[in-house]
């Protein structure tokens, strides 16, 4: 019970854990929406997207951590955004040589991820002031709490948009004969919207019972 | 040292470390991205031609035998001809030809034109009547996607199949992008030459109609054979 204590309540573990849930970039601190709106449609490139983002913010938090005390304060945003950019196009790379296909769908979403303002304000409000450790923690926290949002509003899209979990078909034949309708409206952008406006809700109503 | 010297200093630090990892990067995995476009534009031969399904997930390699095993490219001279495995000629066309037991079944044409906002590319596969469209994909455009980004949409590219690109008479009129659906917007006897539009991109259909014009005009010799029947295995 000790042990379980320690962990939960280290700085470590709360560095991780707060943007998941408390402080998640998405529903809570509203970043990061432009990209959520594009690639939820089907859960395969929500999840693709959520592992892109979380490998740039982890690695460029714990990068910039590392040459914190070192940046000239005059060029630090254009240091930050330079690390920044070199790992979107880093992992774009990967992306279109090992997953083709996903890649083209996600088309310019990956390299907009420099603009993703997650980012770029994980690494100016944490990872300048903390060890490389934590801030690698913290990227990984903010990039996993974006990709479960993703992945929850993708489930929801794909779900009721085609009818399909993963690519794969869940609904029965036997429902389409029945008269079931693909909800179409899910595939277009103003979906996400309004599934993320609930998130957010459900969200707050939750922690206000937990007072 | 100054701190002006030191931001540069800096600066230029970090911009060699970070293109060199770029370079790397990019010359490292060139094989792969070169292998993945090849595979795609064979995949999306295979596509137009109706030998692979779009909802279905095939390896590379099973995309590289059905190319090998079905598709043959050549050229086509400017009269339509289509020249030998091995012979060249100068502004000669580029087509596949989609081989059953020896004789062509299908020609497949590159499509190569311009969109509302940007290059749309993709393959044309016409019947060896010359005549019925068998299949049409893009497989890469810049159009938005939920409008115009449509033309990539199996339901989009599924109207072209049966679709004529000669009239009643058999004169070449090619195929156009209806504004709305056809059964509303067409006359009767032109429906065979049109396939739905996509409402909210009727430009992206217009320069689309207008593209697929004057390609398929390029390859109207050729098509012209294959309507005169003129073609079977040159040996």
């Amino acid at each position: 019970m000790d042990d379980t204590m320690k962990i939960t309540h280290s700085q470590a573990f709360k560095t991780f854990t707060e943007p998941l849930g408390r402080n998640n970039p998405i529903s809570i601190q509203s970043l990061g929406i432009c990209s959520a709106l594009a690639v939820t449609v089907q859960i395969k490139t929500a999840i693709v997207m959520g592992l892109s983002l979380t490998f740039v913010v982890a690695f460029s938090s714990m990068i910039i951590s590392l040459m914190r005390h070192h940046i000239p304060r005059n060029i630090r945003m254009i240091v930050e955004l330079s690390v920044i950019a070199t790992l979107v196009i880093l992992a774009d790379e990967v992306l279109q040589a090992f997953f083709y296909d996903i890649s083209k769908q996600l088309s310019v979403f990956v390299g907009l991820i420099i603009t993703n303002c997650i980012v770029m304000g994980r690494a100016e409000t944490f990872a300048l002031g903390n060890p490389p450790g934590l801030a690698f923690l913290d990227g990984l926290g903010s990039g996993a709490g974006y990709g479960v949002v993703l992945a929850t509003v993708a489930f929801i899209r794909e779900f009721l948009g085609s009818g399909k979990l993963l690519g794969y078909p869940v609904i029965p034949q036997s429902f389409y004969n029945a008269g079931y309708e693909n909800m179409g409206f899910m595939q277009l952008a103003p979906a996400a919207f309004i599934i993320i406006g609930l998130l957010v809700w459900l969200q707050k109503a939750l922690s206000k019972e937990k007072g | 040292m100054s701190d002006n010297l030191k931001s540069v200093l800096f600066a230029v630090a970090t911009a060699i470390i970070c293109s060199t990892l770029l370079t790397a990067a990019a010359l490292g995995l060139k094989p792969y991205k070169t292998r993945n476009l090849v595979v795609d534009k064979q995949k999306n031969i295979l596509k137009a031609v109706g030998l692979i399904d779009a909802n279905k997930r095939y390896s590379p390699e099973a995309i590289e035998t059905l190319y090998t095993q079905n598709i043959k490219n050549l050229h086509a001279a400017p009269d339509g001809r289509i020249l030998a495995e091995n012979e060249t000629q100068e502004a000669a066309l580029s087509l596949w030809l989609y081989m059953v037991d020896e004789q062509p079944q299908c020609y497949v044409i590159p499509i190569n034109t311009r969109g509302l906002w940007g290059p749309i590319r993709g393959y044309m596969a016409l019947e060896k009547d010359g005549s019925t469209i068998s299949g049409f994909t893009v497989y890469k455009h810049s159009e938005t996607p939920g409008l115009g980004g449509e033309i990539e949409r199996a339901w989009f590219q599924k109207n072209f199949k049966g679709k004529q690109i000669t009239d009643v008479t058999g004169d070449f009129v090619s195929i156009g992008v209806a504004k709305g659906r056809v059964a509303d917007t067409v006359p009767d006897p032109k429906q065979a030459n049109f396939v739905d539009g996509i409402s909210g991109a009727t430009l992206t259909g217009k320069f689309l109609t207008e593209g697929l014009k004057v390609i398929l005009h390029e390859y109207e010799p050729v098509s012209i054979n294959f309507r005169q029947r003129k073609v079977s295995t040159q040996k």
